[in-house]
């Protein structure tokens, strides 16, 4: 009877082990950089370094013109959106925006190229994208995420950038929801040597009725580096469950009485 | 001209501010000035604090808090954590609380040499 019940739990942990790797992808696994691969950068558009949106500057600025063009269903949720909108965001508390709208923040992003990837240190709030140039699948079902997930190559001189699997807190544009079908395309190319421009398109066929397009262009910064950027350091803003801001103007040092 | 210039540096203004948190608490229309001392000046994210002692009228000092453009902004823009010192007596222009509370948003500060710092509207240093 031991032996039976021994040789059962055995043959169940097989079923589930072999159950396991059936379902699971395969990780995409990126061979070492060559030389090669290192020589290859040069040859690529220089988009190295640090940028940012010239403040009230050509290109839009933060908030290109432009609304997106919203199916019914979403129009209404934005709607809604707008009437029960809080005095703040979440931001107030620390929690960054998500993409696409964390490219169109007030502050400066480097931007990195090694062999297979585009990082981009994003200095507001201390974020990161990771855009995988490597020839990796884009993965059939990825977690949702702020930023999702990247998939770039480069078509003659321009990086296109897909990406995909957005977490439901990230807006399409300001108070804008996103269905779980939204894509975004992305397309950064040097227009004079120390400008970028970046085309940035949201597909979202639930909440579009049409692709909704806007360009930013950034101005390269040579002598600047990114700094840190911690939010919760000496956050005084925050934002209730109910929507309701506040703030604290408690001077520093000042004695509560509270443990 | 100017005007236009001005609405957009008044747009872009509130986007940034925006960046971090919204303007539903501050009274964003109106502007003030108060004059007091520094009592400190908080070199912080995500904002800037300046702890200004103001004379109140029963004769005590109340320490009123100005909440400014992140070090990382104001850093590339002309400022610097030693921008304020404790003790400098300043006059800051600032939009006020809408509750009216003890506070506000700073827009410039005027200091003792007579310079002025901006909060909006400076362009980065590298590009002067």
């Amino acid at each position: 009877m031991n032996a039976f019940l021994h040789r059962a739990i055995l043959v169940c942990y097989a079923v589930t082990a072999f159950a396991f790797t059936a379902n699971a992808q395969t990780p995409f696994k990126r061979p070492p950089p060559t030389p090669a691969d290192w020589a290859a950068l040069a040859k690529l558009p220089d988009l190295t370094g640090v940028w940012e949106i010239p403040m009230g500057g050509p290109g839009g600025g933060f908030f290109p013109p432009g609304r997106p063009s919203l199916t019914p269903e979403y129009a209404a949720k934005a709607q809604a959106l707008a009437a029960h909108a809080g005095e703040d965001t979440s931001s107030a508390n620390c929690v960054p925006p998500g993409m696409p709208m964390i490219m169109g923040e007030p502050y400066p992003m480097e931007f990195l190229l090694t062999p297979g990837q585009v990082t981009i240190v994003i200095e507001a709030f201390s974020m990161v994208r990771h855009i995988y140039t490597d020839g990796r699948p884009m993965p059939s079902d990825p977690d949702p995420t702020y930023f999702g997930t990247s998939i770039g190559h480069w078509d003659g001189d321009t990086l296109v950038v897909e990406s995909v699997g957005f977490s439901s807190h990230t807006e399409l544009a300001m108070r804008v929801p996103h269905s779980d079908k939204m894509r975004i395309l992305e397309k950064f190319r040097l227009t004079d040597p120390d400008t970028m421009s970046i085309e940035t398109t949201v597909i979202d066929p639930e909440a579009l009725t049409a692709p909704y397009i806007s360009t930013r262009t950034l101005k390269r910064h040579r002598s600047w580096t990114i700094a840190e950027y911690v939010c919760e350091d000496n956050n005084r803003n925050f934002v209730d469950q109910n929507g309701k801001a506040g703030i604290n103007l408690t001077p520093p040092g000042t004695k509560t009485g509270k443990p | 001209m100017l005007a236009a210039a001005l609405f957009v540096a008044i747009a872009a203004a509130a986007g940034s501010a925006a960046a971090h948190h919204g303007f539903a608490l501050f009274d964003t229309g109106s502007r003030k000035t108060i004059a007091g001392t520094v009592k400190q000046f908080e070199w912080t994210n995500p904002h800037t604090w300046v702890w200004l002692d103001v004379p109140n009228d029963k004769g005590g000092v109340d320490t009123w808090g100005f909440e400014g453009m992140s070090p990382n902004f104001l850093g590339r823009r002309g400022w610097s954590r030693t921008s304020l010192k404790p003790g400098d007596k300043i006059t800051v222009t600032y939009i006020p609380m809408k509750d009216g509370s003890k506070g506000g948003e700073v827009m410039s500060v005027k200091l003792p040499t007579g310079e002025e710092l901006v909060m909006f509207g400076g362009s980065p240093t590298d590009e002067r």
